[in-house]
């Protein structure tokens, strides 16, 4: 909302400079989002007196004058306008002067003739977007003044952030109000010029049948007005607080609304037929809005009636029909206090935001109703003539938020800010309207009507604090606690130690997204308002955010990716939703780069079973990976569930390539999820004593067939070596020249090792052969 | 002296070639042989027997020394070692012809024959040390590298800065005393809204631009559920259970989370991080809410930050104050960065209003609280130095790179 300093002035003489108002505003809780100077630019246009008037001897349009600025000499100036004349005064840009166009004034010759300044338009002065010729200023106008102090051009506009409780500062007075009670000056409130009342002129006939919702209601008939723009004044004031003139009825309201607080609206008299009604609105009664929008309301929808149609949404926008038009000559005034909550709720459901909505909502001063009305009859009257007829009330507006009194505790108060009240804050209390009273440690304090916020002794405490400042409030710590320290989760931590980037992705994918790694099971949660349809679904997978940042980033030139993130997924369940807590993994592109020592490589399926082996080992806990062919947007043949324990904690694989290249990935693309919800709490180590006597190391190579997997292989191996078998792993695998069609040669290596006793040749060999007969029996595998 | 050098390094060769410990035995007595009779004092029949014993011994001496120090490896001494000096060795054959000495010159000849053992045994050790400082050197050399070469190193991970931010400032209330809470993402209405103070018609609900869920509710009156605006609700589920467990305050919380706003530009991201704190006790005051604050904002920013609380209006606070810190980049001089006002605003907070304890079941007028909730993203984008929002979600591994580098 955008204050003009000047309007603030008309309440309350403040002395102070905008910046220093800013600050008091700041304090009193009314954010200054910009303090705008529209008209500071002027600087160096004085008030200019033409002493003659001659034709340019080389240029029919210019003429060469003149100028008395209050110099020893008078400028000679070139001038190109016509509707100046000897004795005029006039705006004269001296040298030097930049005007608000950007044009700098230099002394020059046009057409051979000396120019030292120039006579402006209002154009010229940033004060109209045209104008016809030179500004002729008031023939009582100081000469040599600068214009802009003349004209009281210099404005300073606040644009303030009004919190959603103050409905009462959202205008001049209010906000004049505060400032006033704060500073100890006079406010000086604007009573309205008296009207005289017309008989001719019927009353307009009005029934409420929505009384809860619209407590107050007022309307007067005006007849006979001649309906012409808004002075300009009133124009470039509705123009710096921010609105755009509309016609001269409208403007007026504006004004009024602006300057006291109390939305109105207007009728053509002419277009409505018969009495006027303020009801809740039938379910799909129509409503063609002032913005062209066709609505059809809600039951509950509170509306202003005629005999055959809604004339307004009350409290938020008219009818387009039943608008102040060109032509109208007959108007109706409404004002009105709406049920705030009701305005809110109906405006949201259309999502429709109206200057008037704005105040409704936020709660209006009931007792500003009729004098608004007053002001804008008195305004309207006085501007564009017409009669006006006896005011049609129902409703009593002092009955509104009336005699509201809260008790309180002084010391509970105090110790909730944690400082003194003085007695000296209640005086500026009351001059913000409070009536307060202190009996000892009880405190009474009775809350004007328009201060609808408060109505608890915590919103004393805010009124209190607000007078003192915060910056009085000293800073203290409290005594503290302490607590037994949290295990903090290391998920993330420990898969960035393995050499990933860490990412953060939106929760939201879009649907085609969520289908690439979940099956359609109708369990997606969707939102009912997306951003856009790519943030469309909750996530159940992380991957398609990893692979959408590894496409940016390897759009970017980057050789290669190694990505993780830990997020949620969301998903439905028969609690209503689930939220799971996943650490997930991408590898794509080179994992080592060309190097002095090494050539670039590609990440494949064990570089990334690799990080989350290291993962899980780092938590006390080891991975089983079983082959599966199943996992939807994995390629089969190098996919696998991660089982820890008896659980299936993730997945691991690679990305389907026809998948991948829908991201633009023409590199083998690998992914990995861990469900951290299902992963079993690693077992904390415990001391073993290190072994004392040598182990035993012995290599044999077998031929298997292809497709034996390496973990059963293993399993079979450790169960055949017997209780000295301490570790058995693959060290060579090999399926090249010298191995037959169909089968693969590994090479295994296993440690036999005993606690009490050096092992003998005796004991391996018998290890051996215990495994050579169960590669036999178990694979069919015999010693290469 | 150099053609027998040359000859005995030749015989060495050849003892290297052998390979096995006989077959060096049955080289050098051959060679031994003949040297013994060329010096042969019968051969030339001039010396006494002893003398040309101590001559033999001599030669033998000078001959060994120079063998020694022509040596090229720690082997070929180990060899001249056992062929001079072993129980076979020169000077054992020498000692032989003591036998043929009157028995009064005997000890004579032993004696020198002691004293050419030690010297020789004494230059052998020393030029053993000598060739092994030589080889160490030579290896040395061999092996010495260009240490500028880069490592071999994968390149490292790196935190998400908003994890880092995240990190910080847990740990910072942590160590206040705050316990670390979590909460749900999909809300309902009565967590996110109602029980914060904000009933449906609150125009400050409007300002939420909240997310709604399709065809997911809650409760028998089919309540929407949501994805939740701030992480304030986890001030409301954390205190029932709290009070569920321990019937009363104290309490005092951190809850780090996610939160999301319907609201995309230059500087909103509908999805963005949230560190809710909040603690209640008897007689919390505004003075404790400042406090703590500026032990916060100062230990975070790692400076002595001033704060300035400014009256604002929030649903769930009464009084509710905006908290500037002194710009970071100014020192409170004004910049561009804080549009020269020399204060940047970097959160909300206040004291909970009664309705959000009543909610709760706490009551108001035995426990007072203060709560504030703070943005993560702007947090670490003042502390680092970074100028837009939307680099935290476009994750760009050069950004992540070089923001994960930690001090
Ligand atoms: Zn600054």
């Amino acid at each position: 909302m955008k204050i003009p300093f000047s309007w603030l002035k008309t309440y309350v003489s403040l002395t102070a400079t905008p910046a220093q108002i800013a600050d008091d505003l700041v304090r009193l809780g009314h954010e200054v989002e910009a303090v705008e100077l529209p008209r500071a630019a002027v600087k160096g246009v004085r008030v200019g007196l033409i002493t003659s008037k001659m034709p340019h001897p080389d240029a029919d349009k210019l003429s060469l004058l003149k100028v008395e600025i209050g110099e020893a000499e008078a400028l000679d100036i070139v001038c190109g306008a016509s509707n100046m004349g000897e004795g005029d005064k006039v705006p004269v840009a001296t040298i030097g002067t930049s005007l608000p166009g950007g044009l700098v004034i230099k002394k020059g010759k046009i057409r051979g003739e000396v120019s030292c300044g120039m006579c402006c338009s209002e154009v010229e002065l940033g004060l109209a977007d045209e104008s016809a010729g030179l500004l002729i200023l008031p023939a009582d106008a100081p000469v040599g003044a600068e214009v802009g102090e003349y004209l009281a051009l210099e404005e300073a506009v606040f644009d303030l952030s009004i919190t959603p409780n103050r409905g009462d500062c959202m205008n001049a007075r209010g906000i004049a109000r505060d400032l006033a009670a704060d500073a100890g000056l006079p406010f000086t409130d604007v009573t309205p010029a008296a009207v005289a009342i017309d008989a001719a002129v019927a009353t307009p006939s009005v029934t409420v049948t929505a009384a809860q919702d619209c407590p107050v209601y007022m309307a007067r008939a005006i007849n006979g007005i001649s309906l012409a723009d808004s002075p300009e004044w009133m124009q470039a004031a509705l123009i710096m607080a921010g609105m755009r003139p509309v016609n001269g009825v409208v403007d007026v309201l504006n004004y009024v609304m602006l300057t006291m607080g109390q939305p109105m609206h207007a009728f053509d008299a002419d277009k409505l037929s018969g009495d006027i009604a303020i009801r809740a609105a039938a379910s799909g009664e129509a409503f063609a809005a002032l913005d062209g929008r066709e609505l059809k309301l809600h039951a509950g929808d509170l509306v202003v009636c005629d005999d055959s149609s809604v004339i307004a949404l009350a409290g938020i926008m008219g009818s387009e029909p039943s608008g102040v038009s060109d032509v109208t000559t007959n108007i109706v005034l409404e004002s009105a206090f709406f049920r705030p909550a009701r305005v809110s709720e109906t405006r949201r459901t259309y999502a429709m935001v109206s200057e008037a909505s704005m105040r409704f909502e936020r709660g209006v001063d009931p007792l500003m109703v009729a004098t608004a009305m007053g002001q804008a009859t008195a305004m309207i009257i006085d501007l564009f003539g017409g009669s006006a007829g006896e005011i049609a009330v129902c409703g009593d507006a002092t009955a509104i938020n009336a005699d509201r009194t809260v008790l309180c505790s002084l010391s509970r108060l105090e110790s909730r800010l944690g400082v003194e009240i003085p007695q000296a804050t209640d005086e500026v209390l009351a001059r913000m309207g409070f009536t307060l009273s202190r009996q000892g440690d009880a405190l009474e304090v009775t809350v004007p009507s328009f201060r609808h916020d408060v109505s608890i002794p915590e919103d004393l405490s805010e009124e209190y604090a607000r007078v003192i400042g915060f910056d009085a409030i000293p800073t203290l710590l409290p005594p503290l606690a302490t607590t037994a320290p949290a295990k903090t989760d290391r998920s993330i931590h420990d898969a960035v130690a393995g050499g990933f980037l860490q990412v953060v992705t939106y929760a939201f994918i879009s649907a085609g997204e969520q289908r690439l790694f979940v099956a359609d099971d109708g369990l997606d949660i969707a939102l009912a308002n997306p951003i856009s349809d790519a943030m469309s679904v909750m996530r159940r997978s992380v991957w398609p955010g990893l692979l959408n940042t590894a496409k940016r980033n390897l759009n970017r030139q980057q050789p290669g990716v190694a990505l993780a993130e830990q997020g949620r997924t969301y998903v439905r369940s028969d609690r209503g939703h689930d939220e799971e807590n996943v650490l997930a993994w991408l590898m794509t592109g080179e994992v080592e780069s060309d190097q002095w020592y090494g050539h670039a490589r590609a990440a494949d399926f064990f570089d990334l079973k690799g990080a989350v082996d290291g993962w899980l080992a780092l938590r006390g806990l080891s991975g089983r990976f079983i082959a599966d062919d199943s996992i939807l947007g994995l390629q089969a043949g190098q996919s696998a569930k991660i089982m820890v324990g008896r659980v299936e904690a993730g997945r691991i694989g690679r990305v389907d390539a026809d998948l991948a290249d829908q991201f633009d990935i023409d590199a083998p693309v690998f992914v990995a999820e861990i469900n951290l919800d299902l992963l079993p709490t690693g077992k904390q180590a415990k001391f073993v004593p290190l072994a004392e006597f040598p182990g035993v190391e012995r290599d044999l190579v077998f031929l298997f067939d292809r497709g034996a997997a390496s973990d059963a292989i293993l399993n079979a191996i450790r169960s055949a070596g017997g209780k000295l078998l301490t570790e058995a792993r693959i060290f060579d695998l090999y399926d090249g020249k010298g191995v037959p069609e169909g089968k693969v040669s590994l090479g295994i290596r296993f440690t036999l090792q005993d606690g009490k006793r050096t092992l003998t040749q005796a004991d391996s060999d018998a290890a051996s052969s215990a495994i050579i007969a169960a590669m036999d029996k178990r694979f069919g595998a015999a010693l290469r | 002296m150099k053609s027998k050098a040359g000859l005995f390094t030749q015989s060495c060769l050849l003892v290297f070639q052998g390979l096995s410990l006989q077959k060096q035995a049955a080289v050098f007595p051959a060679y031994d042989r003949e040297k013994s009779q060329k010096l042969s004092p019968k051969g030339f029949g001039i010396m006494s027997e002893i003398d040309a014993l101590k001559a033999q011994l001599e030669s033998l001496q000078s001959e060994a020394l120079a063998a020694f120090s022509a040596a090229g490896d720690s082997a070929a001494l180990q060899q001249l070692r056992v062929h001079y000096l072993g129980k076979k060795g020169a000077l054992t054959e020498v000692l032989k012809g003591v036998g043929k000495l009157p028995p009064q010159e005997r000890p004579v000849i032993g004696q020198h024959v002691n004293l050419a053992k030690a010297t020789l045994s004494a230059a052998l050790d020393e030029c053993e040390a000598e060739l092994a400082l030589k080889g160490k050197a030579a290896r040395i050399e061999a092996e010495r590298l260009d240490v500028t070469l880069p490592g071999r190193n994968k390149s490292p991970g790196a935190l998400h800065p908003v994890q880092q931010g995240l990190d910080e400032i847990t740990a910072i209330f942590a160590q206040m005393g705050f316990a670390v809470a979590e909460g749900p993402e999909i809300e309902d209405e009565f967590h996110n809204f109602d029980a914060l103070n904000i009933p449906p018609e609150h125009p400050a609900r409007a300002m939420h631009d909240t997310f709604f869920l399709k065809e997911l509710t809650h409760g028998d009156d089919a309540e929407p559920m949501l994805l939740r605006t701030h992480t304030s609700p986890v001030q409301i589920r954390t205190m029932k259970r709290f009070l569920a467990e321990n019937g009363e305050p104290p309490l005092a919380v951190v809850a780090p989370g996610r939160v999301y706003r319907c609201d995309y530009d230059v500087t909103h991201s509908p999805m963005f991080h949230q560190v809710e704190v909040f603690k209640v006790d008897r007689d919390v005051s505004m003075a404790h809410l400042k406090g703590v604050l500026k032990h916060f904002l100062s230990t975070y920013f790692e400076k002595d930050v001033g704060i300035r609380l400014r009256p604002h209006y929030f649903p769930f606070t009464e009084p509710s104050a905006e908290v500037d810190i002194s710009c970071v980049f100014c020192a409170g001089k004004g910049c561009r960065i804080c549009k020269g006002s020399g204060w940047i605003e970097v959160l909300g907070s206040g004291m909970i209003h009664p309705n959000v304890l009543r909610s709760v079941g706490v009551d108001s007028s035995e426990f007072s609280g203060f709560a504030f909730g703070l943005g993560v993203e702007r947090l670490v984008m003042l502390k680092q130095g970074i100028p837009d929002l939307r680099l935290f979600f476009e994750n760009d591994v050069r950004f992540l790179r070089r923001m994960g580098v930690s001090k």
